[in-house]
């Protein structure tokens, strides 16, 4: 049944994506305030708020980058709001100081940070477990497994939040933000908290004198968390082997002891309060087994904090299991359903003989074809990768390219002719282009070249950028600017004119940003393939600091506004393989919107894909590829 | 059979690239900007006309030699020729470099049709050359002068053919008028025959486009109006006057490529033009071949050009100075043959046989 986030049925059922659930969560908490940097798999949540925004009467932002979102949220409960902060991994590391530095100074409001890991890392450069920060940071952690836990967990979250004046921090995977299962609604308050008044000695500072202050928070968690209802045992009396387990290891396991019979010999301790754990209570569990497998994702994070309990407690004789040493289950990649049951026929020594779970009979299954990652059809950044390779290999200079965080960080495989020598976290290329620059002194004459997008370029090149202009390094950074956030589905960033509420605002130039640092700046065409290399040639050439703004918007985005050229192969004049150029459209080009035309031997369009940029009009040899029609790129 | 990554692996990576341009504007795999030409993603042709072009391939110069200046007696110094012509415009023409010779052998050749288009070279600036093809008297005066950076021209011939030119002449230096022999010598049976009509510059090198910046930052603010080698040295006239820099110091900046070239005086033109050093103002022309002649003839009817006997003893100093430049890129030649370039030329012919005797025995 269809359902509206800001639907007021308390008791109602609904199936709910786990990012919804969230949303609803801190909805029926009655924040006001939600501020985000979007990041998969975490980015619906604010998406979702900012459009019922208006309606709920609540403020939300997709800020500039994690730590403006997170000390923005800190600022609101200052006033005693509550408000809820949402970010993936690599943004939580991006907060690292200012995480750290909230939790000794504590909140007034609640306030709920929500941080999304990315196990096996399927849309994010790398993994990472967040749940390190938060025991490095001393914030109380819970770790919702399941939908429903997910929206309980927020709302539990706020007020935990306040009871303990700390912030608390709700660590999701990706099964939990981008899976469905059903909810039970919750009430939305029709009260709305109102800012209260911040008096001549009401202090928010994070100084020293408040570490003993944060540790007590912590003790107290802790208490709290020994009867929370997010922590329970399901099992015999005294199981030959116990699961601990905690987010979606939870479910893994529950199939995997259904799945070999062995529910008489194994139970399962479910741990939702991970920072802090609850230690009396694990203790008490533990005392029931000499066996221990713990499921987790990502880091063996909850099994070395079991490890740390164990050590202190001599009267618990447990052989303790899981991804440390990758015995049963392997350290690095994302969990399950038969991974865990496999580590654990391995420890009980059963064997798994019921049917496997197929979704297609084998005798129907079609080998897929390996598919590359690759830019969409009309992407300006192939453009932008295939000028900048070539005008490198022109050059003959071995330029040196630093890559970033974002599309085009798929420009370092085929799709960008393999562009980057060094790709490392969002702002990290222009930075380290600065330290390579400034060798020229030492004799190191190659091209450094960095790259960066346009959110990128709000997110964290900014203060890059003063300090390659302040030491005059010697490189050239070039900015694709899209227009978008397009990785995370294109939400607004400074430079767009347009607020997560749907609001229009004045967009921040990129172009006057950089001038006003300093920077002589040049904006160009990446679909004018000749001229935009000619450019990037002659500012190669100049000493010092160089930007290059290469602009031109989104295909996927640009497409909904235009209307579309025909862009059409002309297959007279297309030679085929009798042409030297070596099906250069669909081969070296290689949009998705270039394709071979088996049947005649000819190159072709695929007018389902092709957006009508007509880029590969100009760089066909024998003048074959025609446009006509639409509106001028 | 040999393609793009043979010509990118044999021509390019060794740096015997003469820019002559014959390789460019065929197929997109081959880019350039100023003076840099290169392959710019991998090719997988394995018959590539980039390399069948390339005046740095193998080229068969006694069979090319043979096929387009047939009969001509030979020369070991300055190639096949008829006859040499000390010559000059009758009225000179603005900006012209030495006697205006050239300009007017193209105004006859499009006043008389014998070309659809020449292919020509030069810009406003005087110093940076852009080759571009013309069909109308007016333009040949953006040619006039020598423009001494390398200009890969001879990219113009697609142009030429897309646009179904039947008869063409082109000017153009002795790597560029090899390519243009190259090109029609290993011409696909199918493709068209284009007659073509060569008038070769003399060029002892020419020069990396580092030399432009060169005399920006050596003559800031000043717009360079002329480039000329007197007898004396290197000239550059500016706006602001004319100043004079060694020629030891220009020739620093001529490119790689130009030291493997052994052809001073454009051997397989159909006429070739050059300065008449002892005397300012005045060309060497060469006459090579029966078509050569008929331009020339017609351009003195026309009394556009003035000629004169050539005098003996400079015949005998321009043989010097071409031999000279044979037997100085031969050494060149011989090293990077030696370190692993491929042959060009081939190594058992006699006139290869003739000129490494003929070294060795200046050496000694």
């Amino acid at each position: 049944m269809e359902w509206m986030i800001t639907t007021n049925e308390p008791g109602k059922t609904y199936l709910m994506q786990g990012n919804e659930a969230i949303s609803r969560g801190a909805l029926e908490a009655g924040i006001r305030f939600a501020a985000a940097y979007p990041g998969s798999p975490s980015s619906e949540i604010l998406t979702m708020l900012g459009h019922v925004a208006d309606e709920m009467e609540i403020y939300a932002e997709w800020s500039t980058n994690e730590t403006c979102a997170l000390e923005a949220c800190l600022g609101a409960s200052f006033a005693g709001i509550r408000s809820l902060c949402v970010m993936k991994q690599n943004g939580l590391l991006v907060v690292g100081d200012a995480l750290h530095s909230a939790s000794l100074s504590g909140v007034k409001g609640g306030l709920v940070l929500v941080v999304a890991d990315d196990p096996s890392a399927h849309s994010s450069t790398n993994e990472f477990d967040s749940r390190h920060q938060s025991r490095s940071a001393a914030v109380p952690m819970l770790e919702p497994a399941n939908m429903q836990e997910a929206k309980d967990m927020v709302k539990w979250g706020f007020e935990l939040s306040e009871q303990l004046q700390q912030l608390v921090m709700v660590r999701t995977v990706t099964r939990i933000n981008h899976g469905r299962s059903s909810v039970t609604l919750g009430e939305i308050p029709q009260q709305k908290q109102v800012p209260a008044v911040i008096g001549e000695w009401d202090r928010l500072v994070a100084i020293n004198w408040f570490k003993d202050a944060q540790i007590s928070k912590l003790e107290q968690a802790q208490v709290i968390f020994k009867e929370s209802p997010f922590n329970w045992y399901n099992g015999p009396e005294n199981p030959d082997m116990m699961i601990v387990t905690c987010g979606t290891g939870w479910l893994y396991s529950i199939e995997a002891v259904k799945a070999l019979g062995v529910k008489d010999s194994v139970g399962i301790l479910k741990i939702g309060t991970t920072w802090p754990l609850p230690e009396e209570f694990i203790v008490k569990h533990l005392g029931r087994t000499k066996k221990v497998l713990v499921v987790e994702e990502v880091d063996p994070f909850l099994e070395q904090n079991i490890a740390n309990i164990i050590a202190y407690h001599p009267e618990l004789n447990i052989e303790l299991t899981g991804r440390h040493g990758q015995k049963v289950i392997p350290r690095n990649g994302e969990l399950n359903p038969n991974v865990v049951r496999n580590a654990l026929a391995n420890m009980t020594g059963t064997t798994f003989t019921g049917p496997e779970v197929t979704f297609i009979p084998p005798e129907e299954a079609v080998a897929l074809p390996p598919r590359e990652l690759t830019f969409c059809a009309g992407c300006p950044h192939r453009a932008s990768f295939f000028l900048l390779k070539q005008t490198l290999r022109i050059q003959e200079g071995q330029g040196v390219v630093m890559g970033d965080i974002g599309c085009y960080t798929m420009g370092g495989q085929r799709a960008g002719h393999y562009l980057f020598n060094f790709l490392s976290c969002m702002g990290a290329g222009i930075s380290a282009a600065e330290g390579l620059g400034q060798l020229t002194r030492f004799g190191f004459d190659q091209p450094v070249i960095a790259l960066a997008g346009d959110s990128t370029f709000f997110h964290s090149c900014m203060p890059a950028l003063i300090n390659a202009k302040y030491h005059n390094s010697n490189m050239l950074f070039v900015i694709l600017d899209n227009s978008a956030t397009a990785m995370t589905g294109f939400q607004p960033h400074p430079g767009i004119g347009l607020t997560a509420m749907g609001k229009t605002t004045e967009p921040i130039s990129i172009a006057k940003v950089v001038e006003a640092i300093g920077c002589p700046v040049t904006v160009a065409d990446p679909f004018d393939i000749t001229g935009t290399t000619e450019i990037v040639y002659k500012l190669l050439k100049q000493p010092g600091l160089k930007v290059l703004i290469l602009k031109q918007e989104c295909a996927t985005l640009a497409i909904r506004k235009r209307e579309k050229a025909k862009v059409w192969v002309d297959q007279d004049l297309c030679r085929g393989d009798e042409c030297g150029c070596g099906r250069f459209c669909s081969r070296i080009w290689g949009c998705p919107g270039n394709i071979w035309d088996y049947e005649v031997g000819k190159a072709k369009i695929d007018e389902v894909v092709c957006v009508g940029c007509g880029v590969c009009v100009s760089l066909c040899p024998a003048g074959a590829i025609k446009i006509e029609g639409g509106e001028a790129v | 059979m040999c393609g793009g990554m043979e010509l990118k692996n044999e021509v390019l990576a060794s740096a015997t690239c003469a820019l002559c341009g014959a390789c460019l504007d065929w197929c997109p795999y081959i880019a350039n900007i100023e003076d840099h030409l290169v392959l710019r993603f991998d090719c997988n042709v394995s018959n590539g006309r980039c390399y069948s072009v390339c005046p740095r391939t193998f080229t068969d110069w006694e069979a090319i030699s043979e096929k387009y200046l047939p009969d001509i007696p030979r020369d070991f110094a300055i190639g096949p020729h008829l006859k040499a012509y000390k010559v000059k415009a009758a009225k000179g023409i603005n900006g012209q470099q030495d006697g205006g010779t050239v300009s007017y052998l193209v105004k006859t050749i499009l006043e008389d049709e014998l070309a659809e288009t020449v292919l020509l070279t030069g810009t406003d600036d005087q110093v940076t050359p852009e080759p571009f093809l013309s069909s109308e008297i007016d333009d040949i005066q953006k040619s006039a002068g020598s423009r001494f950076l390398a200009s890969p021209g001879m990219r113009k011939i697609i142009e030429a053919q897309n646009n179904k030119v039947q008869k063409m002449a082109v000017v153009g230096r002795p790597c560029q008028i090899q390519a243009l022999r190259k090109l029609d010598y290993n011409r696909p049976p199918q493709k068209p025959e284009v007659e073509v009509l060569s008038i070769g510059l003399f060029c002892m090198w020419s020069l990396g486009w580092d030399f432009k910046d060169y005399l920006q930052k050596q003559f800031p603010e000043e717009e360079v109006l002329r480039l000329a080698i007197p007898q004396h040295g290197f000239e550059v006239t500016t706006d602001k006057g004319v100043h004079e820099l060694p020629i030891d110091t220009v020739k620093k900046f001529s490119r790689a490529g130009c030291n493997y070239c052994l052809d001073m005086t454009s051997e397989l033109a159909d006429i070739s033009v050059g300065a008449f050093e002892p005397q300012e103002g005045w060309n060497t022309v060469i006459i090579r071949t029966p078509k050569g002649q008929q331009i020339f003839n017609d351009a003195l009817t026309k009394g556009y050009l003035i000629s004169e006997e050539y005098p003996e003893e400079e015949l005998k100093r321009l043989k010097g100075a071409s031999l000279g430049k044979k037997t100085r890129n031969l050494n060149h030649v011989q090293t990077a043959f030696d370190k692993g370039v491929k042959p060009f030329i081939d190594l058992n012919s006699a006139y290869y046989i003739q000129l490494k005797e003929l070294a060795e025995g200046m050496v000694k």
